[in-house]
């Protein structure tokens, strides 16, 4: 309980940062990002964990052999389905949660701890959720970007819905203390390993910040409208005016 | 007995012909699955020669790929505000590079992953909007699970045309916009031509 109340405070900090980020001096994206100030320092903060974090990634990828890096990736998301599974529920996709029960049942045991996807080859249908998500469709679809230290990308609404879901995730739980540590920091070496090879183009970009911004912007929305969104506005993107250049301030929550 | 057999495939195989020469639609889905069917054929079949060879592909690719793309029209959604006064030379000289790029990037992929990927063209859902609609493909990658790419087709006074690229959700568009825009509002169109044209800017997937 100690370190659930530390955990919390430690949130109510970079809460706190977030708030007092009024004196950034650049605007990329005022009406998604009116923290980039906050964001920007985060993302610099991450970059530098990211010279101790990467090196042991690369090595992790090198030692690996893919078919046990592949089952290391199945067992994790197999553990996933334990909170995609409650947020269908929420969601009232009952016959998708179904499947996802049927999915983890057969996973953990036929496939060896979720080693092996056995259920894919079933043709169980994947599905991921999250109380992010779950918000989402509820009707809080649009938030504002925040930087989770460690964490990476992420909005207001989807890291306040990542700590709900992190209290009875599997592996998640670590940070409050009930699971294992090494699990938690085994599963960020795998996670990074696997964007490694995203590496020279993040690299290569004219502003990194906004390309990672961007593209997890995207693909969120697309994982919220469960892989259909609607079509872009492109006669937006011909419009004179469409980036304001004195923008107001953002409604966002 | 051989000739009436002879005669019949003769007539089977002129008559399919001519279906197909009616039948072949110029709908975005058809556009997509007849060109990447030609352009996933010839590769697997010339294999060797295009690993020997990878600026053949890139021609083949071209040559395949460029009828059906308006590159201007990226050009221009990317280019957004920092287009605006720009003489369209530069415009055409800037989706030039992009496309090189692309093809480049493209030309790549089918390499390492032609013989291992399968494509999946979806059908159109519901009627065709006449002005502007997508073309919804999954490729299923060879460690298993499917990737999503979608492209945005607008009809043209030359038939139906892509201009961007969707995977998983990411827009090639977007992304390049979002990248693009501020760095010609920051350092000139001729400096990002530079930058797009010796490479130093490496494409998203």
């Amino acid at each position: 309980m100690q370190r659930t109340r530390s955990m919390i405070s430690i949130i109510m900090l970079v809460l706190l940062l977030a708030g007092c980020a009024g004196t950034q001096s650049r605007n990329t994206d005022p009406e998604n990002d009116p923290w980039e100030g906050y964001n920007r320092k985060v993302y610099a903060f991450n970059e530098g964990m990211d010279k101790v974090v990467r090196p042991i990634a690369v090595g992790y990828d090198k030692i690996m052999p893919d078919p046990l890096q592949r089952g290391v990736g199945n067992f994790f998301r197999n553990l996933d389905a334990v909170v995609t599974y409650v947020n269908l529920v929420l969601q009232g996709k009952f016959r998708e949660s179904a499947d996802t029960f049927g999915r983890f049942f057969i996973n953990s045991t036929a496939g060896l701890l979720g080693f092996i996807d056995v259920a894919s080859k079933l043709g169980i249908p994947f599905y991921n959720e999250d109380l992010g998500q779950t918000m989402a469709t509820w009707g809080y679809d649009d938030s504002r970007y925040l930087m989770l230290p460690f964490f990476g990308p992420s909005t207001f609404r989807d890291g306040t819905g990542r700590l709900a879901d992190s209290f009875y995730h599997p592996v998640g739980r670590a940070i409050h203390g009930y699971g294992k540590w090494g699990m938690l920091i085994f599963r960020g070496i795998d996670t990074r390993a696997r964007y490694l090879d995203q590496d020279a183009e993040l690299e290569s970009a004219y502003d990194p910040y906004v390309l990672m911004r961007d593209v997890w912007m995207q693909n969120r929305r697309y994982q919220i409208y469960d892989g259909d969104p609607p079509m872009l506005d492109y006669d937006l993107y011909l419009e004179d005016d469409y980036a304001p250049e004195e923008p107001a301030t953002s409604d966002k929550q | 007995m051989k000739l009436k057999v002879l005669l019949i495939l003769v007539f089977v195989l002129f008559f399919s012909n001519g279906l197909f020469a009616q039948t072949q639609a110029d709908d975005p889905v058809s556009l997509v699955e007849r060109i990447t069917g030609q352009i996933f054929t010839d590769v697997t079949e010339n294999l060797d020669e295009y690993t020997a060879n990878p600026e053949a592909l890139e021609d083949l690719v071209r040559n395949d790929l460029m009828p059906l793309l308006d590159i201007n029209y990226s050009a221009r959604l990317i280019l957004g505000r920092a287009g605006r006064g720009l003489p369209k030379e530069k415009i055409d000289e800037f989706a030039t590079c992009m496309t090189n790029l692309l093809i480049n990037r493209y030309s790549k992929s089918l390499l390492h992953f032609s013989s291992k990927i399968k494509l999946q063209v979806l059908p159109q859902r519901g009627d065709l909007n006449p002005k502007l609609t997508r073309v919804r493909t999954r490729i299923s990658l060879p460690e298993g699970g499917e990737a999503p790419v979608d492209y945005a087709f607008h009809k043209t006074p030359e038939g139906w045309k892509a201009f961007d690229v969707v995977v998983e959700g990411i827009s090639y568009v977007t992304t390049y916009r979002n990248q693009i825009m501020p760095e010609v509002q920051a350092n000139g169109i001729d400096s990002v031509i530079e930058r797009l044209s010796t490479g130093q800017m490496q494409l998203a997937e």
